[in-house]
């Protein structure tokens, strides 16, 4: 496989998957992050792609609907010009039938060498790196990580504001239910910046505190904490009951407005990973406001998404 | 069965014999003679081990073999097997089975199939009818045919009034009621321990207070219907505290706790590994400083292994589906060897007979042979190898224990 000239500027990855943040060092997402620059310069030339990964073939594995995490890892994985194949199951079929590493273990029977999963259930990329043998990249597990998103929302923090250490950064909303928060406050831990977490008590993991977080109920204060606010998609597919009584009275509560920010003596950051829904976490006029990054978010993930297969990749022997 | 066995040190508080070393002659079942040195003109078979102790016959309230329904799992024939092997003379048997144990003629078979054997087998028969919560099963009837205690085995009775009924009834001929102390509604689809380990492994969290809230909501119904109640398996350190101030109130309330409950936080869960997914679940240190506390004080009456054998595809999935349990009988001595003194040890792991109706044996001459035999000072690393089970879902793999069971002499028999 041809490295390319990136190579000779930089180590490589300490791990052969990725599984979390949790399981990367500093250094590893310094080196993502400086092989991303190199793909964000190749994304925006009039041709988009490198051949990098020509005698590479990736299985993107979604037992879990997904459009823009899928979207963003065919277009990373075809721009690198990586042999692509999708396979898409409901949890219920996989279910029924065959095991996990039994459908996994069929795909890679066909001789691919990468696989990037989405899957419901916390730990089930670190389960299948256990039993098969490919490298694996954690495209979210349940309520547990999304590793490559929490990497594309620092990578566009220090985008915007130069670093990522020392600042503050507040998560906004369903934190309970979400495996963006997680893989955020470890990436953010990681890379020397302050988190904090904000929400209803029913949407905060009771025990999150002792992550080394703060916690705040009130929305104000939490935005007048903050550098960046990222702001979390209420996952009303996920919960089992009503953790909040109506839509309307958490965005009374947790919805970021423009008068909210208007209000603030600074001027802050608002990241949203997507889908929004408009008018609940924020208002349409923060969405499309200069204050929000939330395309270049998009623009960087597939960015990202690039240098983490390339780094992966290379380690295949 | 004709046997002597030379040189064991007799550890048990009632008998004369009581931490000395001596020779113990058994002729067809009874003990015969106990002395420093016994000579064998009959040419007996004769048992010589290394560092060997013996104690009464050691019991454990909480254990599934899977037959009838789940034979893929366990045979009740392999099972006894197993307990005799790991030292244990007499085993509960949880209604996990399919059907449930749930009528006369279902404690009839599993008792049929236990005929004969060293290990003697006594079923707990299911609560409710098809342990489904809504009907009492024919309670009387079972007791009859040999059930030694109810309970529908993890299923916890969601219903207060079905719980005050069902220990109502059973105090009529004084049967004891056995009640999961679990919150359903609480624990949700919990999978583990709630948590800073759930926090940060994203998976589903069981607060203690569902436990806690179960056990609250018991004794007081317990309190005031006078019944018999047993809650096996406790897990939290309040749950220890209620139970020890309704024994202060003199309730007639016994529980135990899983020996790996003792033995595991829930930090063991940090890799997903599903032989340590277990209901309930592996809790904290503070929790398991409690519990020891309450084994000490008798708070908790009895240690189980809770041997629950399970074929491997029902552990070798995602975590979230694989099933709870972990086998438990090969590695119980061991394993509560290792953090409690052996004296303690043997105390806790003979003291649940009374609760459940069966006869205590002491080590005296003209007492029905019904013996424990161990090495209390042996360290090993547990492994598949010591696996007697059909299934080989254990907790214990690869941990370093302490004490190893030879083996037994009951009902007329030996399995060393």
């Amino acid at each position: 496989m041809k490295m390319g000239k990136i190579n000779n500027i930089m180590s490589e990855l300490s791990v052969n998957h990725l599984l979390g943040i949790k399981y990367l060092t500093k250094q590893d997402i310094q080196l993502i992050f400086e092989t991303a620059d190199h793909f964000k310069e190749v994304i925006n030339r009039p041709i988009k792609k490198v051949p990098s990964l020509r005698d590479i073939t990736i299985a993107n594995l979604f037992f879990e609907n997904s459009t823009r995490t899928k979207l963003s890892f065919e277009l990373a994985e075809k721009r690198l010009s990586a042999d692509v194949i999708n396979f898409s199951a409901s949890q219920s079929s996989v279910k029924k039938g065959e095991t996990l590493i039994d459908t996994v273990n069929n795909i890679l029977s066909m001789k691919v060498d990468m696989v990037v999963m989405r899957h419901p259930n916390p730990g089930a990329g670190i389960f299948l790196s256990k039993h098969i043998n490919a490298s694996i990249i954690n495209a979210g597990d349940g309520a547990h990580e999304h590793p490559t998103q929490a990497l594309l929302d620092s990578y566009s923090i220090r985008e915007k504001l130069g670093t990522v250490k020392g600042k503050n950064v507040v998560i906004v909303g369903d934190v309970l239910h979400s495996r963006v928060a997680l893989s955020n406050i470890f990436a953010l831990q990681l890379q020397g910046a302050k988190v904090m977490v904000c929400g209803p008590k029913t949407l905060i993991p009771k025990y999150i505190d002792k992550l080394g977080i703060k916690v705040e109920t009130n929305l104000r204060k939490a935005l007048e904490w903050c550098d960046v606010a990222n702001m979390l998609r209420v996952q009303n597919e996920r919960m089992d009951i009503s953790y909040f009584p109506s839509t309307r009275e958490y965005a009374q509560q947790f919805g970021v407005t423009k008068e909210l920010l208007n209000s603030l003596d600074k001027e802050i950051t608002i990241m949203h990973p997507g889908p929004i829904n408009r008018g609940v976490e924020i208002t349409s006029d923060v969405a499309d406001s200069d204050q929000a990054i939330i395309l270049d978010q998009v623009e960087n993930g597939v960015a990202i998404r690039m240098a983490v297969i390339y780094l992966l990749a290379s380690k295949i022997k | 069965m004709n046997v002597l066995i030379k040189s064991a040190t007799i550890l048990d508080s009632k008998s004369d014999f009581h931490n000395q070393t001596q020779d113990i002659l058994i002729e067809k079942g009874i003990i015969t003679n106990i002395s420093k040195r016994i000579s064998n003109p009959n040419n007996y078979k004769e048992i010589k081990l290394d560092n060997l102790h013996v104690s009464q016959g050691w019991f454990d309230s909480s254990v599934s073999f899977g037959e009838p329904g789940y034979e893929e799992r366990e045979t009740i024939v392999n099972g006894l097997k197993t307990a005799g092997k790991s030292g244990y003379t007499s085993v509960a048997l949880n209604a996990n089975t399919n059907p449930v144990l749930d009528t006369n003629a279902d404690i009839a078979f599993v008792k049929s199939k236990a005929q004969n054997h060293a290990v003697s087998l006594y079923p707990i028969g299911a609560l409710t009818k098809n342990s489904d919560s809504k009907d009492l099963a024919e309670l009387f009837d079972m007791t009859n045919a040999g059930a030694v205690a109810f309970g529908d085995y993890k299923k916890s009775i969601s219903n207060p009034n079905l719980m005050k009924i069902a220990l109502q009834y059973a105090s009529t001929f004084n049967g004891l009621v056995c009640s999961f102390p679990q919150d359903n509604n609480i624990a949700g689809h919990g999978v583990m321990n709630e948590g800073i380990t759930s926090t940060t492994v994203g998976l589903k969290g069981i607060p203690a207070i569902s436990e806690e809230l179960q056990v609250a909501r018991d004794l007081f119904i317990l309190e005031y219907t006078e019944g018999r109640l047993h809650i096996p398996t406790i897990s939290t350190a309040k749950s220890v505290a209620l139970i020890r101030e309704a024994k202060k109130k003199k309730l007639d309330i016994t529980c135990s706790v899983a020996i790996h409950n003792l033995f595991f936080n829930d930090e063991a869960l940090t890799d997903f590994d599903t032989n340590f997914k277990v209901s309930p679940p592996l809790r904290t240190n503070d929790d398991i400083e409690a519990l020891i506390d309450g084994l000490k004080d008798g708070t908790i009456d009895m240690v189980t292994s809770d041997h629950n054998p399970l074929d491997i595809e029902l552990k070798k999935v995602e975590f979230d589906y694989a099933k709870n349990g972990t086998i438990g009988l090969e590695s119980a001595f061991g394993a509560l060897n290792s953090i409690l003194s052996t004296k303690t040890v043997i105390k806790l792991l003979t003291k649940g007979k009374e609760r459940f109706g069966i006869d205590n044996n002491t080590i005296s001459i003209g007492n029905k042979a019904n013996i424990t035999l161990f090495n209390p000072d042996v360290s090993y690393t547990f492994t598949k190898n010591d696996v007697v089970s059909k299934s080989r879902n254990s907790i214990f793999e690869n941990q370093t224990l302490k004490g190893k069971a030879y083996g037994i002499i009951a009902n007329k028999k030996i399995i060393l």
